[in-house]
C-alpha cells in the first residue's frame, strides 16, 4: 500500500528505548491536576470565606433582632407596668371622691340643718310679727284711751271752770291728766314710729330669708348633683381597671407569643452557632489542606528529576 | 546527656573546642570565610565523631557573630549524621540514608529528635525529611544556614540538608516552636498568584498583594521590608501559625522568605509582647521538664536583629539560659517538623 507524504505510521516498539518517561508523563499530569485542584480550593476557600462572612453577617442580624424583640418585651412589661398604675390612681381616685362624697354627704346635712333652722326660723318670726302687730295693737288703744281720757281732761277742766273756785284744785288735776295723755300720746307716736321701723325691718328680712331658702335650695339640690357626679367618677375609673385588665391580657398575650419568638430565636441561634462551627472547622481543614497540597507538591516536583537522573544512567 | 558549647569571637576553633573530650555529636556554627577551614579542622580533631555544620551566628549566653561556636554532645546520646544532597530538586533521591538512620539509632517519639542544618529549599527539604521521620512522630527542629552550604560528617556540601538525629539515652526529649506575634484586626486572606519557585505571593483575596498590604498598615512601597519586623504575614495551618517574612517589593507583588502557594490562608500579624511570650515558653518547658540536661535552639535572624535593636538579646539569652544549658543557631529560616517558617524560635529541650 502506497504511503503519501502526510501520513504516517506512529513509531513502534523497536523504537522505544527503556525509559521512565511514562513515570514522568503521569506524574506531570497529576502536578497539573493537583494546580487545578489547588485553583479549585482557592475558589472554595473564598466562597466558605464569603458564607462564613454573610453568615457572620445574619449572626449580627439576628442579635439585633434579638435584642429588639428584648426591647419589645421590656417595652411590654412598661406598659403593663404602667397600666397596673391605673390600678393605684383609681383607687387613690376611689378614696378621694369618698372622701369628697363623705363632705359633700357632710355638707348635706348641714345644709338640711340649716334648711330646718330656717323653717324654725321662719315661725320664729311669725310669731315675732304677730307680736308686732300685738304691740301696733296695743299701742293703738293706748293712743285711743290716751285721746279719751284727754277728752275726759278736757271736760274735766271744763267743769272744774264752772265749779268755780271748788273746781280750782280738780282743774290742777285735769290739766295734769291731760298732760299725762298727751305723753302718752307722744309716746305711743314714738313707739308706733318705732313699731314701723321693725316692720319694714321685718319685711326686708323676711324677703332675705326666702332669697336664703331659695339658694339653700339651689344649693342642695347642686350637692346632690356633686354627689351624683362622684358616682360617676368611680364608676367611671371602674371602667379604667376593667380597660387596664384588658390592657394587661393584651400585653400578656404578646409577651407570650414573644417569648415564644425569643425561644425561636434562640433555637435558631444554636442551630446558627451550630453552622457557624462547622463553617469554621470547614474553614480551618482547608488551611490544612493548603499544607498537604504543598507537601504533595513538594514530592511530586522530585519525581522528574529522579526519572531524568534515573534515564540518564 | 550533656551538652557543650564552645566559642571563638576570632574564629579560632582550637579555642572554641578546648575543654571539649569525647564528644559523641557535633554542631559547627561558623563564619562564611572559614567555613572550610573549620570543617576540616574540626574533623582533624575529633575524626570519626557525627557532625553537622553550617554558616551563621552562634550563641550560649552571648552571640558570636563572626568567629565560630561548637555545640557537642557528650554523655549519655546515641547520635548519627548525615546528608540528603541535591535538595534543590530531589532530596527525596537520598532518603533511603534518613529511613536507615533512623532505624541505626532506634529512634522514637519521646527520646529522639532530628535536628538539620539545610542550605535552601527548605520548604521541599521539610516535606521530604518529615515523611520520613513522621512514621515515628520524631520531631525536627533545624534552620538554614548562609552561603548555600552545609557541613556533614567533615565533608562541605552544597545544595544539601546535613541532619543529626539525637537519641537522649537517659530521659525524653521535646520540641517547641515560639511565635511572638498575633493576629492584627480581623485580617485574613486566600493567596493566589503565587510563584512558589521566587516565594512570591501576587494577589491576596484577589487584590494585588503589595497594594493590599500598604492599604492596611499605611506604609509606602520603602517602608514594607522593615515593616515585615512588627507586621509580617502568617499562613495558617489548623491551629498553627507559620510566620512569612517579606523579602521584598516585586512589582504589585511581595516576595517573602518562604514559599507561599495558591490557596494558602494568610493573615496578618503583629508584634506582641514579646518578652511575656518568652516568658511563657520558659514557663511551658519548666512545666514540661523537671530536670533539664540541655536547650538548642534556632533563633531567626530577624528575631536576633529585633531582640537588638530592642536592647532586649542579652537579656533574652540570660533568661533562656536559666533553663539550663541552652546553645543555638541564628538561623535564616526555622524549621519545626514539617513546617518552615520566618522570624520564629525552634527549640529542642533533652531532659
Amino acid at each position: 500500500m502506497a504511503v503519501g507524504k502526510n501520513n504516517w505510521r506512529g513509531f513502534g516498539k523497536k523504537h522505544e528505548r527503556k525509559s521512565l518517561y511514562p513515570i514522568k508523563y503521569v506524574i506531570e499530569n497529576l502536578r497539573e491536576y493537583k494546580t487545578d485542584l489547588v485553583q479549585k480550593e482557592v475558589v472554595s476557600l473564598q466562597e466558605l470565606g464569603k458564607i462564613s462572612s454573610s453568615f457572620q453577617q445574619v449572626l449580627k442580624e439576628t442579635d439585633t433582632f434579638e435584642e429588639q424583640l428584648q426591647d419589645f418585651g421590656d417595652n411590654f412589661s412598661n406598659i403593663n407596668q404602667a397600666s397596673g398604675q391605673f390600678e393605684a390612681v383609681k383607687s387613690q381616685i376611689a378614696q378621694s371622691v369618698e372622701q369628697a362624697q363623705s363632705e359633700v354627704e357632710e355638707l348635706k346635712n348641714s345644709s338640711h340643718k340649716v334648711e330646718e333652722d330656717f323653717v324654725e326660723m321662719e315661725g320664729t318670726f311669725a310669731n315675732f310679727q304677730e307680736c308686732v302687730k300685738k304691740i301696733k295693737g296695743c299701742t293703738n288703744k293706748i293712743a285711743t284711751i290716751a285721746d279719751q281720757t284727754n277728752i275726759l281732761a278736757l271736760n274735766a277742766s271744763i267743769e272744774a271752770a264752772r265749779a268755780g273756785e271748788m273746781g280750782k284744785g280738780f282743774a290742777v288735776v285735769a290739766v295734769e291728766v291731760k298732760e299725762l295723755a298727751d305723753e302718752i300720746k307722744k309716746l305711743v307716736a314714738e313707739v308706733d314710729a318705732s313699731v314701723g321701723d321693725v316692720e319694714q325691718g321685718t319685711d326686708q328680712l323676711n324677703t332675705s330669708i326666702h332669697n336664703s331658702q331659695t339658694a339653700l335650695g339651689d344649693s342642695i339640690e347642686k350637692v346632690n348633683e356633686t354627689y351624683q357626679m362622684f358616682d360617676k367618677i368611680t364608676q367611671a375609673s371602674e371602667d379604667v381597671t376593667s380597660v387596664q385588665a384588658e390592657i394587661s391580657s393584651a400585653i400578656e398575650d404578646s409577651q407570650m407569643s414573644l417569648q415564644s419568638l425569643c425561644g425561636f430565636f434562640d433555637r435558631t441561634k444554636g442551630q446558627y452557632q451550630e453552622v457557624m462551627k462547622h463553617i469554621k472547622y470547614a474553614s480551618k481543614l482547608g488551611t490544612t489542606k493548603s499544607a498537604m497540597f504543598e507537601d504533595i507538591d513538594n514530592m511530586l516536583s522530585q519525581i522528574p528529576p529522579v526519572v531524568d537522573d534515573y534515564d540518564e544512567k | 546527656m550533656k551538652q557543650f558549647f564552645g566559642m571563638s569571637h576570632s574564629g579560632d576553633l582550637k579555642e572554641a573546642v578546648r575543654g571539649l573530650s569525647n564528644p559523641q555529636l557535633i554542631l559547627l556554627m561558623s563564619n562564611g570565610d572559614q567555613f572550610e577551614e573549620h570543617v576540616k579542622k574540626l574533623e582533624d580533631l575529633f575524626p570519626g565523631v557525627p557532625s553537622i555544620g553550617c554558616i551563621g551566628m552562634s550563641y550560649d549566653t552571648q552571640v558570636v557573630e563572626k568567629g565560630v561556636g561548637v555545640v557537642a554532645y557528650t554523655d549519655g546520646v546515641a547520635a548519627v549524621a548525615n546528608v540528603l544532597e541535591e535538595v534543590s530538586v530531589m532530596p527525596v533521591k537520598y532518603i533511603q540514608r534518613l529511613e536507615r538512620d533512623i532505624d541505626r539509632v532506634g529512634a522514637s517519639q519521646s527520646d529522639t529528635v532530628c535536628i538539620d542544618f539545610c542550605s535552601g529549599n527548605d520548604a521541599c527539604v521539610l516535606t521530604t525529611v518529615y515523611s520520613a521521620l513522621k512514621r515515628r512522630n520524631i520531631s525536627l527542629v533545624g534552620g538554614t544556614g548562609d552561603a548555600g552550604k552545609v557541613s556533614a560528617n567533615g565533608k562541605i556540601y552544597e545544595d544539601a540538608v546535613g541532619y543529626v538525629l539525637i537519641k537522649n539515652l537517659n530521659g525524653k526529649v521535646k520540641a517547641y516552636k515560639e511565635n511572638i506575634y498575633h493576629q492584627k484586626g480581623n485580617y485574613r486572606f486566600i493567596a493566589s498568584r503565587t510563584d512558589k519557585e521566587k516565594y512570591i505571593i501576587g494577589e491576596l483575596n484577589g487584590k494585588p498583594a503589595k497594594q493590599v498590604y500598604q492599604n492596611i498598615l499605611h506604609v509606602s512601597e520603602q517602608q514594607i521590608t522593615t515593616q515585615t519586623f512588627k507586621n509580617p504575614f502568617g499562613k495558617v495551618n489548623g491551629d498553627d501559625i507559620c510566620i512569612i517574612s517579606i523579602k521584598e517589593v516585586d512589582g504589585n507583588s511581595l516576595a517573602c522568605f518562604r514559599q507561599v502557594n495558591d490557596s494558602d490562608v494568610l493573615m496578618l500579624l503583629e508584634l506582641g509582647d514579646y518578652k511575656a511570650v518568652v516568658r511563657n515558653t520558659i514557663q511551658t518547658i519548666r512545666r514540661d521538664f523537671s530536670r533539664i540536661s540541655a536547650v538548642f535552639s534556632v533563633n531567626c535572624l530577624f528575631r536576633y536583629l529585633l531582640f537588638t535593636d530592642n536592647h532586649y538579646m542579652q537579656e533574652y539569652l540570660q533568661e533562656m539560659g536559666r533553663l539550663g544549658s541552652h546553645a543555638g543557631l541564628v538561623g535564616y529560616g526555622e524549621h519545626y517538623n514539617n513546617r518552615f517558617v520566618n522570624q520564629s524560635m525552634t527549640c529542642v529541650v533533652f531532659e
